[in-house]
């Protein structure tokens, strides 16, 4: 393969690297742009032919739109107390139990892990009906506990994963000083696994967050009233009137992007490595 | 529930795991004092799991084998009959869902794989600028699927939307491009590609950047241009990170939901209706349980089929080249 050479003046930036690069940037870019700009048009502008590229009537109107008369604001709501309590509990849970199955102290711990990765890539639409029916027959729907619970078990297969093949990587020495030190189990992950495993939780809690934040099918099925929709379901159900406000659309769109796209470029490392280093390492 | 991230990562673990099991069996006098307290803390967890995926994939066999009747109270069984199974095999529109649910994956998983594998190639050349594409390529793959399908929507809207526009351009005439069979597929695919390139680029990427520069400089000394290089040097390091994710691709895309129930809802008629969307009509529009659940209990053991053997087929790639 060969390598970029050093040129001088123009040629140094037009060469077909920088080229792809370019084009894969405005291909990518293209329609985020064209996200953020629609959900400041004016409706007239949104409707536009030929459309507008560059708003010329800059409106908050859609924001307000989306946020007052379409209850977005609940919707968030919804979201972060879903989100936020599916991802403490999966932290918690998976921690635990990545430790416990770390292979040095439970017999028949490959088997589970081997059900545990079956189980992560089954389709959700296997399991939606009789989820649905359990809760319907004890009254979970439209409640967020519905919603909560599925969450936290359908992302813990995962998340034990991530944190078993972290804590595998801390020397079982550390914890026999540990225990020589007098410590119990609990006092070891406490103060011992608990503060070497940060960059596990870190992972396994934005992936948690993020597939909470964005899951479609178990919200839009459990939980449909209104005062209980999460963000999807709200942005999908948005447009069931008679027009399609996609201006009000796009503003609630961008207001649930926002936190979601901070939070993945904070943890962005965290988020490579979750999705690679393993893959590459084989 | 398989997203691609998770699914990803979950992957590594696989290879990751069966190596390291082997030298876990050493310590096992140390281990039987431990179990008690390691299955009081996996305990937990592990019920949760049991109680909320394993009981009811089990439970959704059983309805699948059923005959439902729905009353006030709720729903009863009448007896068990294999005839859920039987109508799906009488269903065109079961065929025609399983048809194009297996288009609908083999297209975006080549096109997405070809296009990531040329876009990593261009962002491992790249300087400076590597970790603001990687930012960039961030957003869409954290971009929630129903977002950018509302905004895919409004790119392919008849009226006022800009691809439209930009065919019209072309052919001077307003394309209907969620109307016709052909092209609402390929719109599909579109938002699906535009979304998913990016993870997959990432992926490969990280695993470029870990092939040895040695490795090229061999393949050059010994005359090979970039082209037999990247089949004879890249390809080859690269096979377990490409293998696991066509695995992984796959299954997102054969459960895909999302993005066809709000671009096209399967539509016009039922050309875009893939299974998982074929399964929720069937189960919360014409509450038809047993049919809906042989419909997905059908799609889960296809998947899951496919799952083994994909993996037995290359388990050596997956498992890498040091093994």
């Amino acid at each position: 393969m060969s390598r970029i050479r050093r040129r001088s003046g123009w040629r140094r930036w037009v060469n077909p690297v920088n080229i792809g690069g370019l084009v894969i940037a405005v291909l990518t870019a293209a329609p985020l742009y064209w996200l953020l700009v629609s959900s400041f048009k004016s409706p007239n502008d949104v409707a536009a032919t030929p459309p507008e590229a560059v708003p010329f009537h800059f409106t908050l109107d859609n924001f307000v739109q989306a946020f007052v008369t379409n209850d977005l604001l609940q919707y968030m709501l919804n979201s972060v107390i879903v989100a936020v309590s599916t991802t403490v509990l999966v932290l918690a849970l998976s921690l635990l139990a990545g430790y416990a199955l770390t292979g040095r102290n439970i017999k028949g711990g490959t088997g589970i892990m081997t059900a545990l990765l079956m189980l992560s890539v089954f389709p959700a639409i296997a399991v939606l009906t009789p989820i649905y029916l359990i809760e319907r027959s004890i009254g979970l729907l439209n409640s967020y506990p519905g919603l909560i619970i599925p969450y936290v078990a359908f992302n813990l297969p995962f998340a034990i994963w991530i944190m078993r093949n972290y804590l595998q990587g801390i020397p079982s020495t550390i914890e026999e000083a540990s225990e020589i030190d007098g410590a119990g189990p609990w006092r070891t992950v406490v103060s011992v696994i608990l503060p070497m495993s940060k960059p596990g939780l870190f992972t396994v809690g934005v992936f948690t967050f993020t597939a909470a934040w964005s899951e479609f099918l178990m919200a839009l099925t459990f939980n449909s009233e209104t005062s209980f929709r999460t963000i999807p379901v709200g942005i999908a159900l948005f447009g069931t009137q008679f027009s399609v406000p996609y201006g009000a659309i796009f503003a609630a769109s961008v207001s649930a992007t926002i936190p979601i796209v901070i939070l993945v470029l904070i943890f962005r490392r965290s988020i490579v490595s979750g999705l690679t280093s393993g893959a590459v390492k084989g | 529930m398989s997203t691609a991230r998770q699914a990803q990562a979950t992957s590594r673990a696989l290879s990751r795991t069966i190596k390291q099991d082997r030298g876990n069996r050493v310590g096992r006098s140390l281990a039987s004092k431990k179990s008690r307290s390691a299955w009081l803390f996996a305990g937990p967890a592990l019920l949760v799991i049991a109680v909320v995926t394993v009981f009811p994939v089990l439970y959704s066999v059983v309805l699948s084998f059923a005959k439902v009747s729905i009353n006030y109270d709720g729903f009863q069984i009448d007896g068990f009959t294999v005839g859920n199974y039987g109508a799906l095999t009488q269903s065109s529109d079961w065929y025609h869902a399983l048809a194009f649910t297996s288009l609908y994956t083999v297209i975006t998983v080549v096109v997405e794989l070809v296009l990531g594998m040329l876009s990593a190639l261009v962002l491992e050349r790249l300087g400076a600028t590597r970790g603001w594409m990687l930012a960039l390529l961030l957003i869409p793959w954290s971009l929630v699927t129903i977002v950018s399908a509302q905004l895919w929507k409004y790119i392919y809207d008849s009226t006022y939307g800009i691809a439209t526009w930009g065919i019209s351009l072309f052919t001077g005439s307003d394309p209907v491009i969620l109307g016709e069979p052909v092209s609402s597929g390929a719109a599909l695919m579109v938002a699906d590609i535009w979304k998913t390139t990016p993870f997959v680029a990432i992926i490969l990427l990280a695993g470029l950047v870990m092939i040895p520069e040695e490795q090229y400089e061999a393949a050059e000394l010994d005359g090979a241009g970039a082209w037999k290089s990247f089949w004879r040097v890249v390809m080859p390091q690269l096979m377990p990170t490409f293998t696991i994710a066509v695995l992984f691709r796959v299954l997102q895309a054969f459960g895909v939901f999302d993005l066809p129930f709000v671009l096209t809802q399967g539509g016009p008629g039922t050309s875009t209706q893939t299974l998982a969307i074929m399964g929720y009509k069937v189960l919360f529009q014409d509450i038809n349980i047993g049919p809906g659940a042989a419909i997905a209990t059908s799609t889960a053991v296809i998947v899951g089929l496919g799952c083994l053997i994909f993996l037995r087929a290359f388990r050596n790639q997956a498992r890498g080249e040091r093994e």
